[in-house]
């Protein structure tokens, strides 16, 4: 593992240049591959489904060498032939994993360019053009305004669609994909010759040789074997290397030890196999198909925008097609009644919002990329702060995945090691004269060694070669002791015997460092009932004692508890071997064994475990206290799985299982009141036989619950079982055998460090630190962003109703236009975009972590409550303030209110030149348009300046403005400054231009709905202080949003 | 979301609107209880009893701001517009002479436009004042002193003033009068004191030529001084509008013609890019005859 990690750190590094690589060279290779592709599509599709159902069905691990040799065509000693090996190849395809498929990038283009709003102003434009053929059909030099209008909407429709897709293109980052799994080289035999050859091009039949530090090129039947240990942890989630030999010795493919995994790594040793499948076909290949066969689900915000757009639509089409009807019925000629219909869109439609929506979006990705979340979907941002069970991988995500030493025991008694990541503080009492022989076992009956040229490293960081145990003892000493390789200096070895697994024990022979003494030490460690097999004394206080009855049994009494950890545990003896027997010049010879192998001073046990991260029960503990439901998924034995839950509190200290109430009751399992236990430990083999019902029933009646010895498809059924309470299911992982269930999870969250390639390509987001407790900050920005995006939206809706209601009074009232469809256009993607991103910046009203995450189904983004509030309260002083500035700039031109009622007709005549005012002046047609642009203006500046009061009211919406300070967050301001400016280059500097229809407008008309903005401000307080003071009141279910 | 709704059978959608707009068990009508509905009831009476006030009050004090003799600005005036009467449907004096009800309804416009210049009407109302100069009538310190007007006689229309006219201001003979007036405009000095007329001319060379002669009353398209300043409607009462009619003799029958007429005076601009009736006017003009 140790010597995995600085690699994948340097692919982290180099990702993006990875991905280009990958996407250049990936050109050709698609090319080539197309075909074989296709062909395979429909095969894969049915073998997707079959893989669902049934576990691995691999029978070649039973199989002899010769009727492996017959089904495959091949001979064990010559290999293939060329002719053979290309035939194959062509049927079968490259031993290549079929990269997951993409969603072609126009298919993603032309979504944005139909989704949400779009439809509506595309509708809008339409109907612009269909109004202007009517027009043109009944008089050819009609004006081309509503050409222009519909040109000017499809853009609308056309930029944001653009936008948006190229936010979602840079925020999705495609990570290294399962190409890069593929080993490069493979040696293998083809015509009785060794050849080198790309591992892509590997067939079944294949006989290829590995060596330690290989990749395994494809899923291999092992015909020899030496020393061979792999790391299956991608694959299985078990952090102990696994010995390989060529001994069929376990029914499931999976842990049958002659057979080698596709991608897994062989750590050392060297080995010859059978390539038995390649490519897709592979273990790996096969979840790999799984993870895509799952279908992604929609994120929960994708669901509330789309409950969001739903609600504002459906209000744009009734209340439109309802005043096309009304319009009809007051006898308007059906072209005004469409163009109304236009008009009535447009304002309903909060154009700037999905783009608003995703520019927060990524902002708050970005926030959470800096805080070592990447975020790969940016919808999945929210996602973690609705979540409300972690399904979490145990190996790697709560643990560090490494074997460390956690306890020992000599002088009969056990003694806790510092398993934090740096080891910094080991307390245990040192001075004992027993700790200082089991040191020098530790130190000298290992094998392990540090990497050269680490000097400037963290001992905890250091590559080491040896596997995962004696890494463990070689970094524990080293911590101890300081410098280990000048202890094995000088006390030099002289003979040894190496770990195998009959033996079950490891020996070797030094000479001691001190001159004086010319004895040989032999040192001894294994498995802990095997070395005390050898003993007949025990050492205590530093004295040799006779091993009697009593420390046997007080040995056995710490082995089973130090087993009942869940650790692996070591035994550790030694012997001095007398000088007269042995002296100096004594020639030790290992196969003959000519020194004693019993007798031994028993020295000590020494238990090591993967142990959880300092940080992960500091996170649990902020998931609870969030409301979230914390459940470790893993392929690890329950033993040690259920001892890691303990230890970061995913069991807490309290609580017991059913077994353990058995034990402590001392009655049967089945006689335990299944009420009494909190917890539940479930084996693989257990919900194997469990029915969906069971299953949900195990979720909902166990707040605690871990998942022990599980495989990659029972991975999935637990995250549906979860999915089927209505729960939000963040499933964490780094294995290969995590990226189904990353997948069908509502966020996958892979590891950056240790995870797996597949597991981030499965992923919705990634860890970059591998660190648990990312995920709270997570859920932290996710739960605010909700609460934001409510306010953008709050925001963003209110002024629908100051844009609507001109209209409806237009149809109604017959009042010269008071805002034209451009005008709100430029409301909508102008003065309140940055103010509505600003809002993404506010702060957390309370402390969010406290409260239960929201409700998939009833705590929506757009409530009635909100809607409610932002349409008829606040949108409705708005329009008034709004008027109020209209009615100024015409009263003041010379047309008091009372003479616009029902002037719209005779105003909008181009032919009608002298149409009479309330002071008896006549007035051109040309100089009502531009009193006409004038109220434009004013409406548009009306809305404006409350504009400023709603985005100031929605900082907060239970707390007044004053207790969430009105100046922390300056981009609100920014947003501020930025509706004024924006409004008066609009005024002052555009208003020559005529298409855009804006006007200078005077100064004071800029100040006339302030008082309004004033009210909104005092009224939106007085409403926060009522819920404030009366909480669950009426006025709270009513008024809060 | 959809997909469950779907599942729903119609009868199930029923029975839920069925409890959605009466609730037996909770009492709930609409998915509120009678005190709910009572207090939302009251809330938004008491509510948007407030805003209406709120509304009135703001337009009370707004009103406050504008006079009720002049407005308050006059910007967009600066250049008055110009206008035609008989006032027709895209500016289009379509007269076709053997068709009497083509151009009735002209006349009968035009009689009630011009009855209020009726020499006996004028004479009750207005002053005779004197040509060539304002009529400037000062307050005096007396607030909004009603203002006289001056006389404009129909009778200063000559062949166009349809008294004692068979040829109904000529259209029955293909020689239509058509009349040209200038926006009123509150204490706009026309003409900066110095004289001014209307023009009337075909727009392009072969509207010239199909245009023909015409003959303007008053002669010379004059527009008198007097007849300005304007004080407005409200105590300007019987303020009478200059006019200038323009009798078209011998236009070339069943053509289109476009007519510019435009006013000169020294401080009315007729070059207005964008507004096409400032100081000006275009209309067209056919006589179909058969």
């Amino acid at each position: 593992m140790a010597q995995k990690t600085p690699e994948i750190y340097s692919v982290e590094l180099s990702g993006t240049e990875d991905v280009e690589k990958t996407d250049r060279g990936g050109g050709g290779g698609k090319e080539k591959y197309r075909g074989l592709k296709n062909k395979r599509l429909g095969l894969r599709k049915n073998h997707q489904k079959e893989a669902l159902k049934k576990e691995l069905g691999l029978e070649d691990h039973k199989l002899s060498t010769k009727e492996l040799e017959k089904k495959y065509g091949t001979n064990i000693i010559t290999g293939l032939s060329s002719t053979q090996a290309a035939e194959l190849l062509a049927r079968n395809g490259p031993n290549a994993l079929t990269p997951p498929q993409e969603t072609p990038e126009i298919i993603k283009f032309l979504k944005q360019m139909v989704g949400g709003f779009s439809i509506l102003l595309w509708i809008g434009a339409i109907l612009c053009w269909v109004a202007y053929a009517i027009q043109y059909f009944s008089d050819k030099s009609s004006s081309l305004d509503n050409v222009y209008l519909g040109v000017v909407l499809a853009l609308v429709v056309i930029f944001t669609g653009i936008f948006a897709y190229y936010q979602e293109a840079k925020s999705t980052n495609i990570m290294a994909s399962f190409s890069k799994m593929i080993p490069q080289q493979a040696l293998v035999i083809r015509d009785s010759e060794k050849k080198t050859v790309p591992a892509e091009q590997l067939v079944v039949g294949d006989i290829v040789e590995i060596k330690g530090g290989d990749k395994i090129p494809a899923d291999i039947r092992l015909l020899s074997a030496q020393g061979c240990k792999v790391d299956n942890s991608s694959l299985t989630g078990e952090s102990e290397p696994q010995s390989r030999s060529c001994e069929f010795t376990h029914d499931s493919p999976l842990e049958t030890k002659n057979i080698g995994f596709y991608s897994t790594t062989c750590l050392e040793g060297t080995a010859t196999g059978l390539v038995i499948n390649t490519g897709d076909h592979t273990i790996i290949g096969q979840i790999a198909s799984l993870a895509s066969g799952v279908g992604h689900e929609k994120t929960p915000i994708a669901i509330e925008i789309e409950h969001f757009v739903h609600i504002v639509g459906g209000v744009a089409v009734s209340i439109g097609i309802l005043f096309f009807i009304i319009a009809v019925s007051m006898k308007y000629s059906v072209l005004n009644s469409i163009i109304f219909l236009i008009g009535i869109i447009v304002a309903n439609v909060p154009e700037g919002l999905l783009a608003t929506v995703t520019v927060t979006l990524s902002l708050t990705a970005k926030r959470m990329a800096k805080k070592n979340c990447l975020v790969k979907n940016l919808e999945a941002v929210e996602t973690l702060g609705s979540t409300s069970i972690i399904c979490s991988d145990k190996t790697g995500t709560l643990t560090q995945n490494r074997m460390t030493v956690a306890h020992l025991w000599f002088d009969n008694q056990i003694f806790v090691a510092d398993t934090s990541e740096d080891h910094s503080n080991q307390v245990f009492d040192q001075s004992s004269g027993t700790w200082a022989s089991l040191s020098k076992i530790i130190t000298l009956c290992n094998r392990a060694e540090f990497r050269p040229g680490q000097e400037s490293v963290p001992i905890m960081k250091k590559a080491v070669v040896g596997d995962a145990s004696e890494t463990a003892l070689l970094k524990f000493s080293e911590v101890i002791l300081g410098d280990v390789m000048e202890v094995r200096k000088r006390n030099r070895k002289v003979a040894e015997i190496p770990f195998n697994s009959t033996n079950k024990f490891q020996l070797s022979i030094h000479e001691t460092d001190d001159p004086n003494d010319k004895r040989f030490l032999m040192v001894m460690k294994g498995a802990p009932e095997r070395v005390l097999e050898k003993c007949s004394t025990i050492m205590v206080n530093g004295q040799e004692q006779p091993l009697d009855e009593s420390m046997a049994e007080a040995f056995h009494t710490a082995y089973m508890e130090l087993g009942g950890l869940g650790e692996r545990v070591l035994g550790f003896c030694h012997l001095y071997l007398p000088a007269d027997k042995f002296p100096e010049t004594y020639s030790f010879d290992v196969d003959t064994m000519n020194f004693p192998t019993s007798g031994l001073c028993f020295v000590g046990l020494l238990s090591m475990i993967d142990p959880p991260r300092s940080t992960v029960p500091d996170a649990v503990t902020k998931c609870r206290s969030a409301g979230i439901k914390v459940i470790m998924v893993t392929g690890d034995h329950p033993i040690t799985a259920k001892a890691i839950a303990k230890s970061v509190g995913i069991i807490s200290a309290n609580s017991e299982t059913v077994e353990d109430v058995a034990q402590r009751l001392s009655v049967p399992v089945e006689q335990v009141n299944k009420g009494d236990a909190k917890a539940a430990v479930v084996t693989g083999m257990a919900l194997k036989d469990m029915s969906p019902e069971q299953l949900d029933e195990l979720l909902t009646s166990y707040p605690e619950i871990v998942f022990a010895r599980t495989s990659p498809q029972q991975k999935l059924i637990i995250v549906e079982g979860c999915q089927r309470q209505d729960a939000v299911v963040a499933v964490t992982g780094d294995g290969v055998n995590d990226s189904p269930a990353l997948k069908k999870a509502d966020i996958g969250i892979a590891m950056g460090i240790a995870g797996s390639d597949a597991a981030k390509n499965a992923a919705d987001m990634v860890l970059l630190d591998d660190n648990f407790a990312s995920i709270v900050t997570g859920v932290e920005e996710g739960r605010l962003i909700f609460d934001n995006l409510k306010k953008t939206v709050a925001y963003t809706l209110t002024k629908n109703i100051a844009e609507l209601c001109p209209f409806l009074i237009y149809i109604i009232a017959g009042l010269p236009l008071p805002i034209g469809t451009i005008t709100i256009l430029f409301i909508d993607l102008g003065t309140d975009i940055i103010p509505s991103v600003a809002l993404a910046y506010e702060k957390a009203e309370s402390d969010i972590m406290i409260r239960k995450p929201r409700h998939k189904k009833k705590d929506r983004l757009v409530n009635k409550p909100l809607a409610i509030y932002s349409y008829l309260h606040i949108g409705l002083m708005q329009a008034l303030g709004a008027f109020v500035v209209y009615f100024t700039v015409y009263a003041q031109e010379g047309f008091r209110p009372s003479a616009l009622i029902n002037l719209r007709v005779e105003w909008e005549k181009d032919d009608v030149n002298d149409l009479e005012d309330s002071y008896g002046q006549e007035w051109t047609s040309y100089q009502r348009k531009y009193v006409e642009w004038m109220g434009y203006t004013a409406f548009f500046v009306g809305i404006m300046i409350q504009q400023i009061a709603d985005l100031i009211i929605r900082k907060t919406r239970r707390n007044s403005i004053f207790q969430q300070g009105l100046f922390r967050n300056k981009v609100i301001w920014v947003g501020i400054a930025s509706q004024i400016i924006i409004a008066l280059i609009l005024s002052y500097g555009l208003g020559s231009v005529p298409a855009l229809n804006f006007t200078v407008l005077r100064p004071q008309y800029w100040f006339v709905a302030v008082p309004y903005a004033i009210l909104i401000w005092v009224y939106d307080e007085v409403r926060k202080h009522f819920i404030r003071l009366y909480p669950g009141s009426w006025w709270d279910k009513n008024m809060y949003y | 979301m959809v997909i469950q709704k779907e599942k729903k059978s119609c009868g199930q959608v029923v029975e839920e609107w069925k409890e959605f707009v009466w609730n037996p068990r909770t009492h709930q009508f609409m998915g509120r209880t009678g005190t709910s509905w009572a207090f939302i009831l009251l809330f938004y009476l008491v509510f948007y009893g407030f805003l209406t006030a709120m509304f009135t009050l703001t337009m009370w004090v707004m009103l406050q701001t504008v006079s009720d003799h002049t407005p308050k600005y006059q910007d967009r005036l600066a250049t008055p517009g110009l206008m035609i009467r008989p006032k027709t449907e895209n500016l289009d004096v379509i007269v076709n002479v053997s068709d009497t009800e083509s151009w009735d309804q002209h006349v009968q416009k035009l009689n009630k436009f011009l009855e209020p210049y009726n020499d006996s009407i004028q004479a009750q109302k207005n002053d005779v004042c004197r040509p060539g100069r304002y009529y400037e009538q000062p307050d005096n310190g007396v607030l909004n002193y009603p203002k006289r007007a001056c006389q404009f006689n129909r009778t200063q229309l000559g062949d166009c003033s349809g008294i004692g006219d068979p040829t109904h201001y000529g259209y029955s003979t293909g020689q239509p009068c058509v009349f040209i007036k200038m926006n009123r405009v509150i204490n706009f000095y026309a003409g900066a004191n110095q004289s001014m007329n209307v023009t009337c001319m075909g727009k392009r060379d072969e509207d010239a030529e199909n245009l023909g002669s015409f003959v303007m009353f008053p002669a010379n398209g004059n527009i008198d001084l007097m007849y300005f300043p304007y004080y407005g409607k409200k105590f300007h009462v019987n303020y009478t509008q200059p006019l200038v009619a323009v009798k078209f003799l011998n236009v070339t029958p069943n053509v289109e013609v476009n007519v510019e007429c435009r006013i000169n005076a020294a401080n009315i601009a007729t070059d207005d890019e964008r507004d096409k009736f400032a100081g000006r006017v275009a209309f067209k003009l056919r006589i179909n005859k058969t």
